[in-house]
């Protein structure tokens, strides 16, 4: 680490959720992207284990990343941890055509959770490294972007890896541009006296 | 489950010691190694952890370095041995130096990774002792590595190749037998522990291999007996009565009788209610297999491999289906008035504080989660009429799954409470819990703990892929497996935690749970916005709104990461407005193809009794509730899409339980055609094959309704009666009917 580290300052938190399928290669993403804090030992069950210090675009932030992999059978708990994240990662892979299609499902949960038309999603393919078994196309993947209206990006978590800090900068930029931000916190606020009262 | 009873409590509970005390040395093993690296890369103090491990720091391990043999690669500690109880100086604790007096440094090896046949050979160490930690790793997670033939065979060809040795070399006799004894001993420990890895039915393989073996080598021995006693189950199991696969569905398909009396929220016993969910989890709890949490079978497991992790997706479909129930019970009686409404949440939040207190942590969360689904929690006129206390205590809960930092809060409550007596840990903050357990004091009886089952299935997963299965020369990396040991273990002290529940069983309870409807995700969305009407207008109507958004995306393109390798043109978003499209088209294929949602419910059929058409004319509010849904439940016109949820029951040439009608609630919608329906329907009774195979008929007072094969199911159902209806396998006879003809005339 040659570069100067994070600023001391209260940083602010910005939460990332990856969501898709069981078996597309979602917790081989986030410990890909944590993977350089474990040096040679690993424990899944300490607080700070998914949460780094990113700086993206001279901006740093605390990256919380939240990712259940393992839990996505418990379909009726994904709309509460869904609340929480400020953007999602829709991940897929590009060997599970299934996978593809049920990214549209993740899409449709998140915008009636967050009871928006729009919120800050980058969509991933993933396994892009399995060639030989790739069942779904770059201009499929595309398309489906397209009309979910979110980015698109291509990733893989295997050695070398590709992709996969961008996807998590590229998320985080996302947030920043997406215009109802402001709107969201206001909300968000009013919302929460609502419940308390 | 009859082997697991028959090793009975005693076992368990040493099986509990044993990996209590096994975590306990896995951890101290690592710690001083942890200690190095942690200082520098971590930025957030994390001694909360050293406090929650059921370990004590031992200062003594020091570690010394790596030793690599033919096929094995060890990791070797130097252990200080006290010989007298030092004084208690300063210099004692951190020097090096130690008086020859008081220490003795032994060095103690561990494998790391190695081949299947040194991994057995470690079963014994060095001196031929029986070295329990690694026994109890290596039982818990050989099969990830290894077949369980594989490993017997290895093991028995072990014990085969030391007794050969003996009449060669005379001189080692007593490691030879000591090495020996261990073999027989792990033997043991894995019969009794692991019963089901010699189930392998109809022949039982392995069990008669081991059987051979000891009529050859130790006849009449202990272990001997147990095999033959092994063998006497399984196949008394196979010959007389098979225990039905459906735990759940089981009581519902013997209810005969007594279909009137029966719960109906809020109006139920709160405590009753949470000891009989427990009962529920507890017995799934029990019989969870560890080992089918592990990352290697679970999270890797596809579609062909699922009955590995039979008992793991039983507990995840119990606590879907509370979670149903929660958004089921709120939602679907649309003519509910929102304080009725509000009182239907309040009786699950004190369903859910009595979970609390009987430290039920599945159910809990489960009732919290369905309280948190969009369509329950997007209700805000009804959580606006909620009593400030039940609000804080929802608040108060929903925080014990808070999914911030790792699950923080939830991980130091099940440390804290998993193996104690009773609930006794609140946050600072949490008034209303706070005042409950002061209420309750300590309680009489203690309790189990039941624990939320996915943080551990997104701990092992976690484990699963961050650490490679084997290291350089392929050998099985064992490290990665003592670290999933540390997560199993702490899963087998709950379940010996779990026996501490006494809670006998209510079959009017079970009936009640299998009576409930379980809407999918689409229908719940839907009788929500019916409820209360969502604030914006529907997104189709808005398209511009999107345009503006894509821009912004299309706009960001540019600013690519300085840290990314790509080019910008790896990230893409374009500016038509096809979201309109996608959103309709989203619809119908989740209408087309089963979603996990109906899938989790499909094992929560809806067994009732056959309520005889004219009984529920007669009596339109039924105590159960049910039958007004079923009748037309016109949708306002004003707000949300026009739908039915009409009942289908499915009837097949194989002649009828008696009386006992399945039946599932489907919604219907304005455009849907008979094909449609005939699909949706096939789906939630779990059917397979070509919706043209089947028919539909309405089920009318005196006669039945055939539907032509392609009409528009929400014009053509009569709803002047109940919304019921029959599907049928076609015949071939029937085939003249369905082309637009409607068998009886309507009236």
């Amino acid at each position: 680490m040659t570069r100067p580290g994070p600023p001391n300052e209260n940083l602010p938190t910005v939460k990332l959720v990856v969501v898709g399928d069981g078996g597309v290669g979602k917790s081989a993403i986030t410990i890909q992207f944590f993977q350089k804090l474990f040096v040679t030992d690993y424990d899944p069950t300490i607080e700070d284990s998914y949460i780094q210090h990113t700086e993206v675009d001279g901006q740093w932030c605390i990256l919380d990343v939240l990712d259940t992999a393992g839990q996505e059978e418990f379909s009726a708990m994904r709309e509460q941890y869904m609340r929480k994240g400020d953007g999602f990662l829709l991940v897929y892979s590009v060997t599970d055509k299934q996978s593809y299609e049920n990214i549209r499902h993740f899409h449709t949960q998140i915008l009636r959770v967050k009871d928006r038309e729009s919120y800050p999603m980058l969509l991933a393919a993933n396994k892009v490294d399995l060639v030989a078994a790739r069942a779904v196309g770059e201009e499929a993947g595309r398309e489906l972007a397209r009309q979910l209206a979110a980015p698109y990006i291509e990733t893989s978590a295997k050695e070398p890896p590709l992709n996969i800090d961008a996807a998590f900068h590229e998320l985080v930029r996302i947030i920043r541009n997406h215009p109802q931000q402001e709107e969201k916190q206001r909300r968000r606020r009013k919302f929460g006296k609502c419940t308390l009262l | 489950m009859l082997v697991r009873g028959c090793a009975g409590g005693e076992l368990r509970h040493s099986l509990a010691e044993r990996t209590k005390a096994l975590a306990a040395r896995c951890h101290a093993l690592r710690s001083p190694a942890r200690a190095d690296q942690r200082s520098a890369e971590r930025r957030r103090p994390r001694h909360r952890k050293s406090q929650t491990r059921w370990y004590v720091k031992q200062p003594t391990w020091r570690l010394w370095g790596e030793e690599r043999v033919d096929g094995a690669i060890y990791t070797v500690y130097l252990k200080k041995v006290r010989y007298h109880r030092p004084t208690r100086s300063a210099s004692s604790e951190s020097d090096d130096e130690i008086s020859h007096l008081e220490w003795e440094t032994v060095r103690v090896r561990f494998v790391k990774a190695g081949t299947v046949e040194r991994l057995v050979e470690a079963l014994a160490t060095d001196d031929g002792e029986l070295e329990s930690t690694y026994v109890n790793v290596f039982l818990a997670t050989y099969r990830s590595f290894a077949e369980c033939t594989r490993v017997l065979d290895l093991l028995l060809r072990r014990y085969e190749a030391l007794a050969a040795e003996d009449v060669v070399h005379t001189t080692a006799v007593d490691t030879s037998l000591q090495h020996r004894k261990t073999l027989v001993a792990c033997l043991h420990v894995w019969l009794d522990t692991y019963p089901e890895d010699f189930r392998q039915p109809p022949h039982h393989p392995a069990l008669q291999q081991l059987l051979a073996f000891t009529q050859l080598h130790l006849p009449g021995s202990e272990l001997h007996l147990k095999v033959l006693q092994k063998l006497a189950i399984f196949s008394a199991e196979r010959n007389g009565s098979g225990v039905g696969g459906g735990v759940c569905l089981a009581p519902g398909m013997r209810l005969t009788a007594h279909h009137t009396s029966t719960y109906r929220l809020p109006h139920v016993p709160h405590r009753h209610f949470a000891e009989q969910l427990t009962r529920m989890d507890m017995e799934l709890f029990k019989k969870l297999v560890p080992h089918q949490c592990l990352g290697a079978v679970w999270s890797r497991r596809d579609k062909d491999r699922s009955h590995d992790a039979a008992t793991v997706s039983a507990t995840v479909n119990q606590f879907n289906a509370v979670s149903f129930r929660v958004i089921s019970t709120v939602l679907v009686e649309p003519n509910l008035k929102a304080h009725e409404r509000a009182d239907i949440l309040a009786s699950w939040l004190d369903i859910a504080r009595e979970l609390r207190v009987l430290k039920n942590f599945s159910s809990l969360k489960a009732i919290i989660s369905g309280l948190q689904s969009n369509p329950v929690y997007r209700l805000r006129k009804t959580w606006a009429l909620l009593q400030k206390e039940k609000s804080e205590l929802f608040d108060e809960l929903a925080r014990i799954f808070s999914e911030d930092n790792n699950r923080w809060a939830q991980r130091e409550l099940l440390m804290r409470e998993g193996t104690a007596k009773f609930a006794d840990t609140v946050g600072e903050n949490d008034r209303q819990l706070q005042k409950l357990l002061h209420e309750r004091g300590s309680p009489g009886v203690s309790h189990g703990t039941i624990p939320y089952l996915g943080t551990f299935l997104t701990d092992l997963t976690m484990i699963d892929t961050a650490i490679p299965d084997t290291v350089a020369d392929g050998l099985i990396n064992f490290d990665k497996r003592r670290k999933e040991f540390e997560v199993l273990a702490q899963i087998k002290l709950l379940q010996g935690a779990a026996n501490a529940y006494q809670l006998p069983p209510d079959p009017m309870f079970d009936r009640w749970f299998d009576s409930v409807i379980v809407l999918d995700d689409r229908e719940a969305y839907q009788l929500s916005c019916q409820i209360e009407p969502p604030t914006n207008p529907p997104k189709e109507r808005r398209p511009k709104k999107m345009n503006d958004c894509n821009n912004q995306g299309h706009r960001k393109n540019d600013s690519i990461a300085s840290t990314s390798s790509s080019n910008s043109s790896q990230f893409y978003c374009e500016t038509d407005g096809i979201v309109n499209n996608a959103w309709k088209r989203d619809s119908l294929e989740r209408r087309a193809s089963p979603t996990r949602l109906s899938h989790g419910s499909s094992s929560s059929s809806l067994p009732s009794l056959d309520v005889s058409l004219s009984s529920a004319n007669s009596n339109q509010k039924q105590a159960n509730g049910k039958t007004s849904i079923a009748s037309p439940a016109h949708a306002n016109s004003r707000s949300g899409p026009d739908f039915y949820i009409i009942r289908v029951t499915f009837e097949s040439d194989c002649a009828e339980t008696e009386g006992v009608v399945l039946y599932k609630s489907i919604m219907l919608s304005n455009n849907e055609r008979t094909p449609q329906v005939i699909r949706n329907a096939m789906l939630k009774l779990n059917l397979e094959g070509d919706p043209d195979g089947y028919t539909l008929a309405q089920v009318l007072p005196d006669r039945e309704m055939l539907l032509p094969s392609n009409a528009n199911v929400y014009y053509a159902v009569n709803t002047a009666y109940n919304l019921n209806f029959i599907l049928r396998p076609r015949k071939p006879q029937q085939d003249e009917l369905t082309n637009g003809k409607v068998r009886g005339k309507r009236p």
